[in-house]
């Protein structure tokens, strides 16, 4: 029964995290009224979920082999993407959002910015979404007793307690200044998107697309990958206890990359974003 | 729109082109089945540098998720249903695999020699 809880913990803690992120990050944007734009991807990534769950399971043939393959990979490469820009993105208006967040904000938060943090809620929900509804699912057809049953609510509570931790996340970033916070969840959104390519590079190798290499080295001893701590920062970070060399490169590279442009020096430390162009400070001429 | 297409075209050619075998020479089989949350065999012996197919059969009547980050592999196999998996040339070693769902009982290796 403890296995059932951690599956289910893991699982839908990687989900929740992004999306404390994504919520705490309207909040102090002073976007709150667009939080229905993140429920609605997340939203859609559960019925994406379900959907592929059922088709997976009624299906049969080399579509469906391979199907949920490449599913999993563009959610993967894509959500690895939009993580990026969203980082980049807001390190650009970092200057204007340290002052007065209300004004500054209404016209930094157009429509094209509401469907990033949607869909970046709907990838969170969806990458293991499907696998948790069937794992659910599984246990719930296989419950005829009190003590099978049980075992669902202990499913359930699994991912109750990891919605519980995103939200203390939500709710802990309202109580940092507002730099730190872009500091920390920055990182944190890097290592994640990091994390989804090298997983993404890996998966490659996995179907055959790119070719398999030996392991460059073996820390299995000091963190399991296939343990509960091991695999929790497997699927929220990458960490591999035996990765190969293109997946090491593959976040080594995507890190540098991508840390030069959400965190690294700006290339263009004075422009302002254009439709806030006209309302700067006094001493402007 | 119509280079989108094309795109798209090429994408999917590439999709089953890649799905059907053209190989003279059938890679061998080798099944492996889950049964009451376990492996059997839990573990498989194959030929270093040749590749061939994994078939898992699940038994059980839960679906369970092949997962081996050694192999850089996570398919859910859902319950009765078979699913052939092309594993490519390994290297020597070993491989480890586990069921996602049941890590406790369902866990195994393959060993390239």
């Amino acid at each position: 029964m403890g296995a059932t809880f951690v599956v289910t913990l893991r699982e839908a803690f990687e989900a929740s995290l992004i999306l404390g992120i994504v919520y705490a990050y309207l909040d102090r944007m002073g976007g709150r009224r667009y939080y229905g734009y993140v429920t609605l991807g997340a939203a859609v990534g559960f019925l994406a979920s379900l959907a592929l769950g059922v088709t997976v399971t009624l299906l049969s043939g080399p579509l469906v082999d391979l199907g949920p393959d490449l599913i999993g990979l563009a959610v993967i490469f894509g959500a690895a993407a939009l993580l990026t820009w969203h980082g980049w993105w807001m390190r650009q208006h970092a200057r204007e959002i340290k002052a007065d967040v209300h004004r500054r904000l209404e016209a930094a938060l157009t429509a094209r910015r509401l469907w990033v943090v949607g869909l970046i809620a709907f990838a969170g929900v969806f990458r293991e979404g499907a696998e948790t509804v069937l794992f659910l699912w599984g246990l719930m057809s296989q419950a005829k007793d009190a003590g099978t049953w049980s075992n669902v609510l202990v499913g359930v509570a699994g991912i109750a307690l990891a919605a519980g931790l995103g939200w203390a996340i939500f709710r802990g970033g309202r109580h940092v200044s507002l730099p730190r916070f872009f500091a920390i969840t920055s990182v944190v959104l890097l290592l994640v998107a990091a994390g989804l390519f090298s997983t993404g590079v890996g998966r490659l190798q996995g179907i055959g697309w790119l070719p398999m290499s030996e392991p460059l080295w073996d820390t299995s001893q000091i963190l399991n990958d296939h343990g509960f701590l091991g695999s929790l920062f497997g699927g929220l970070v990458g960490y591999r206890a035996r990765p190969s060399a293109l997946e090491v490169v593959a976040y080594l590279v995507f890190a540098v990359l991508a840390g030069l442009l959400v965190i690294g020096p700006g290339l263009s430390r004075n422009r302002r974003a254009p439709a806030l162009a006209g309302k700067r400070s006094p001493e402007q001429p | 729109m119509l280079r989108r297409g094309v795109l798209v075209g090429a994408l999917i050619l590439f999709v089953v082109a890649g799905g059907t075998p053209a190989r003279s020479a059938d890679p061998p089989e080798i099944p492996l089945t889950i049964e009451n949350h376990r492996f059997t065999p839990e573990e498989i012996t194959v030929t270093a540098g040749t590749s061939f197919v994994l078939v898992i059969t699940n038994k059980d009547a839960t679906p369970e998720e092949f997962e081996s980050h050694d192999l850089r592999i996570e398919k859910v196999i859902p319950a009765g249903k078979a699913l052939r998996l092309r594993m490519p040339a390994l290297k020597k070693g070993t491989y480890n695999f586990v069921g996602d769902f049941n890590q406790s009982t369902a866990k195994g290796r393959i060993i390239a020699e």
